[in-house]
């Protein structure tokens, strides 16, 4: 391969990757099994029991996902701690949208996703898509619903913690477990389409991949990340000359 | 499989206290709180020397249809199939208080100290059934108003009770919750409970959150399953471009695709 590789992410932004994207996983697996209530269930009575006789008891599956949970966002904390700088930078990359140019480019994409470039013409639309930075649109709402979503979850999972421990008011437990329930649902909807975008679609294997080399060949970046490609491609031309 | 059940002849009740107190002892039950009760009629002293009133023992009636249960979500209250028992597992429970509210006789109280709620479990966790003694309540009762036993041995005690006196339960004006507390003929006062009523945290996760999750989650599950479709059967020709093979960066170059 004698393509050109531009460097994405450091090996400390691949290794928080993983470790969220494990922990949501098991956080999601053994919450649902905590919630055993035939009017609550999402998945049955048949997943809940199954966790508990995994874990020995519904007690353990607590602790399991309570632990867990604290050690999720205990992670995340150093991180912010220690990188406070490429926290804020993130921060500030996935939070400016620009209206115009993003709208368009969501609005495109998701007929092209699921109609195809000649969906796309039947609208009246050109194929070509507005330019976008180091994330697209859609992995920038993705990014936000995580971010927004992960401090919800962390506030409300950490109230539902203390609550037996030293909250006296049993109010907020019980409204922190109804938003820690719709937050986490809301962001799982969103997880589906990330995970079919960067593991199923061919579009985004550049992308995929770069989750674990940490580089992305150029003409991928030229095309899917222009804004950012042409950053990094004046930063490397100061650097030059 | 047993269930357990109490039968408790109020005629005979004389207001001595006795089983709240040695309920209290045998569970360590916190200063302020009770695990059982004793409710009572207003006497109408107009009646003069007829003038009477009625003492209605009481306690957490292990319901058949529990209304704390239902109102758990992580099942941390549950109603022990092998004895018909309404346990709770505490260390399974945020003391969210849901069950507390949902109980329409204020069987539960929030554990001042433990956070977690606290009721009548017939003195199982404190090793008198396992021991083969009825519980402490029962125990004491000194005109044997509360007899206690297992319903489904047709030679306990309640079984011939049930079988042989016309019985009443107390039950909620809503919901018919099937107390397994039962009152010999009649009993007094009967004007209570009120409503089941579910706490607004519980009835808005179970009739808006549950059903807004599950339309989120599935229908982004069907776009995806539509993305997926689209690209197995009627990809765009022009995808094959992302190979490394096929690709022409210089005619792409300004423009994205």
């Amino acid at each position: 391969m004698s393509e050109k590789m531009i460097h994405r992410h450091d090996k400390l932004s691949i290794f928080i990757h993983w470790f969220n994207a494990f922990c949501w996983i098991a956080l999601l697996l053994t919450g649902l099994g905590l919630i055993k209530n035939e009017q609550l269930n999402p998945l049955g009575a048949w997943w809940p029991n199954l966790m508990r006789s995994l874990f020995g008891g519904g007690e353990n599956l607590m602790a399991v996902h309570q632990y867990l949970g604290l050690i999720w966002a205990g992670v995340f904390v150093l991180y912010i701690l220690l990188r406070p700088r490429e926290t804020w930078l993130f921060l500030k990359e996935v939070f400016r949208v620009s209206p115009s140019r993003d709208m368009t480019w969501f609005m495109k994409m998701n007929l092209k996703m699921t109609l195809g470039k000649k969906g796309l013409k039947r609208f009246g639309m050109t194929p070509d898509m507005p330019p976008q930075g180091f994330y697209n649109f859609g992995q920038k709402l993705f990014a936000q619903a995580t971010v927004l979503g992960g401090i919800a979850i962390v506030v409300t999972g950490v109230i539902m913690f203390l609550s037996p421990l030293m909250l006296d008011n049993p109010d907020p437990a019980a409204w922190s477990r109804t938003i820690h329930y719709l937050v986490v649902g809301l962001v799982t909807a969103g997880m589906l389409v990330h995970i079919y975008m960067a593991a199923i679609s061919k579009e985004e294997k550049p992308a995929f991949k770069s989750m674990f080399t940490g580089t992305v060949p150029e003409h991928y970046a030229k095309h899917h990340h222009q804004l950012w490609y042409e950053e990094v491609a004046a930063g490397e031309k100061k650097a030059e000359g | 499989m047993k269930k357990y059940a109490m039968v408790v002849d109020s005629s005979v009740c004389i207001d001595c206290k006795g089983c709240m107190v040695s309920c209290k002892v045998q569970n360590n039950v916190p200063r302020g709180f009770w695990r059982n009760w004793i409710k009572q009629t207003t006497p109408d002293f107009s009646l003069g020397k007829l003038t009477r009133t009625h003492f209605q023992p009481g306690g957490c009636m292990q319901c058949d249809v529990p209304t704390c249960v239902q109102a758990c979500p992580s099942g941390a209250t549950f109603k022990d199939q092998e004895t018909g028992i309404v346990h709770v597992n505490e260390p399974l429970c945020i003391g969210c208080g849901n069950c507390v509210r949902a109980c329409p006789y204020g069987a539960r109280f929030r554990h001042p100290e433990k956070r977690v709620p606290d009721k009548c479990d017939f003195c199982f966790s404190a090793g008198r059934l396992a021991r083969g003694i009825p519980p402490a309540c029962v125990d004491t009762c000194p005109t044997k108003a509360r007899v206690f036993g297992d319903l489904n041995d047709p030679d306990s005690e309640v079984s011939r009770l049930l079988r042989e006196k016309p019985t009443v339960r107390v039950t909620s004006q809503n919901i018919d919750t099937q107390p397994n507390l039962y009152y010999v003929t009649a009993t007094e006062p009967a004007d209570w409970p009120g409503d089941v009523e579910f706490p607004q945290a519980y009835s808005v996760m179970a009739s808006l959150v549950n059903p807004l999750v599950k339309v989120a989650v599935g229908l982004s599950a069907l776009g995806v399953a539509g993305m997926w479709a689209k690209q197995a059967f009627a990809p765009d020709p022009e995808d094959d471009d992302q190979g490394p093979e096929a690709r022409h960066p210089e005619s792409t170059a300004s423009k994205q695709d």
